[in-house]
């Protein structure tokens, strides 16, 4: 049996069979192997969300330390509370805030809040927590897709994430975050952490995101914070 | 198993090297070699590849259209790339999420493509299988190699574990500093040309008359 491999009714029908073959095989793989992935994905931000807190994703699940995740709205007023829509909200964080809907983590001990931004080479993003006061940070966690290892990229390691919990994001009323400052940080100013030697952009990209993404939350937290001094005027004056 | 199907394995791992002889792959050679773990997946990825689509295409050979040979050989590489990455996704998603584009770009590394098109096209499915393996084996040795002096030297870790004492460094009063070049590519480039000229020293049937 001898046919011509080079007619064209058999290279179409070739053809025909191979993508039909392909195209099932490859559907097959991706429907079967899609919870697994999703389940990872949604772990990972979980554990990202507790690392944030300062918790150790290890032992403390986070369940336990995150009370109910929000979607807020641009006067900090919640528009949602159900946590598969603030998880699909994180998928693209960016088109979130384009739209308004700022997803935020309540925990027990204060808030963690999303954040989105520009590297030098490409996106970067994480989340920073804040205490119960709206002010001190707890601690953050970044990553990036595409910074120079070695250089952009150290804005990932824990030594790098150590210098952040126990600065202070306000500046009065006005929210200034945290400045990763070339050259060094002022020991003395609470809004500064050590800049990334050779990773100037990748800094200053931290440093813009940190701020954009808190200014967002500003309604909220102002609120929160107003809530807290009233209740402390209110214990002062049982006080007196 | 013959001797002669033997040596398509070992063949590729030094004096048919795909990467330090043929110079095939270089590109993603310089991408993930920054350190020791990625350029082991990458290899291990790449092995996978070659190894799978060489038997296929080797089975396939004799009905493959030769006018469409090139697009027939494409959508067997891509389908089998794209198989790696989603159960890298779904088994070790740290590595992947490393990995990152690199997964995806195993498609244009030209060993996966050059092997089949120049041996599992004309050769037995079980001598393609292993002259695979083969490839890929040399492909990863020789990122391992990149790997091992580019993590040393760049960031004084091997596998993320510390190796050169954090007291050396002048930042803790000490002497030594990373060398900040290994973490680019171009170090990458430098040190394939040394161990090509390494290579060649010993194999002295390499060198052109």
């Amino acid at each position: 049996m001898k046919f011509n491999t080079n007619s064209n009714t058999y290279i179409i029908i070739y053809s025909v069979v191979m993508v039909v073959i392909v195209a099932v095989l490859l559907s097959v793989a991706a429907l079967g192997l899609a919870p697994r992935q999703q389940a990872n994905m949604l772990n990972e931000k979980k554990t990202q969300i507790v690392k944030a807190l300062g918790e150790d994703p290890a032992t403390v699940a986070y369940d336990s330390v995150i009370t109910k995740a929000v979607i807020l709205d641009a006067s900090g007023a919640v528009v949602s509370e159900d946590v598969a829509e603030v998880f699909a909200a994180l998928n693209d964080l960016k088109a979130s805030f384009a739209a308004e809907r700022y997803p935020l983590f309540v925990a027990t001990s204060g808030v963690v809040v999303p954040l989105y931004g520009a590297g030098l080479w490409g996106p970067i993003w994480g989340y920073i927590a804040l205490g119960t006061d709206m002010n001190t940070v707890k601690g953050i966690v970044l990553d990036h897709s595409g910074e120079t290892p070695g250089l952009g990229a150290e804005i990932t390691t824990p030594k790098h994430q150590a210098m952040y919990p126990g600065k202070t994001v306000y500046e009065g009323d006005a929210i200034v975050g945290v400045t990763l400052k070339k050259g060094g940080a002022d020991k003395s100013n609470p809004h500064e952490v050590d800049a990334i030697t050779g990773g100037t952009k990748t800094s200053d990209g931290v440093t813009a995101m940190i701020s954009d993404c808190l200014n967002y939350y500003k309604p909220y937290f102002d609120a929160a914070r107003a809530a807290a001094t009233e209740v402390e005027a209110e214990s002062n004056t049982i006080n007196e | 198993m013959a001797s002669k199907s033997l040596k398509n394995l070992t063949g590729p791992l030094s004096g048919n090297n795909p990467v330090i002889v043929q110079i095939l792959g270089i590109c993603s050679a310089l991408a993930v070699t920054v350190q020791l773990k990625p350029a082991i997946v990458m290899g291990l990825s790449v092995m996978v590849v070659t190894a799978f689509s060489n038997l296929v295409m080797s089975l396939l050979r004799n009905g493959v259209p030769s006018r469409i040979r090139i697009i027939v050989q494409l959508v067997v590489i891509a389908t089998l790339v794209i198989l790696v990455d989603q159960v890298l996704k779904a088994f070790v998603y740290d590595v992947s999420k490393q990995l990152s584009v690199y997964v995806g770009l195993i498609i244009t590394n030209c060993i996966v493509m050059g092997r089949v098109e120049a041996f599992a096209l004309q050769n037995k499915p079980w001598d393609s299988f292993l002259d695979g393996i083969g490839n890929g084996l040399g492909y990863g040795s020789i990122l391992v190699i990149i790997a091992f002096f580019r993590e040393l030297l760049g960031s004084g870790t091997l596998f993320g574990f510390r190796i050169i004492p954090e007291s050396w460094y002048i930042a803790e009063g000490g002497f030594y500093s990373n060398c900040g070049l290994m973490l680019f590519p171009p170090m990458a480039l430098i040190i394939v040309g040394c161990i090509i000229w390494a290579h060649r020293s010993f194999n002295k049937d390499l060198q052109e008359k």
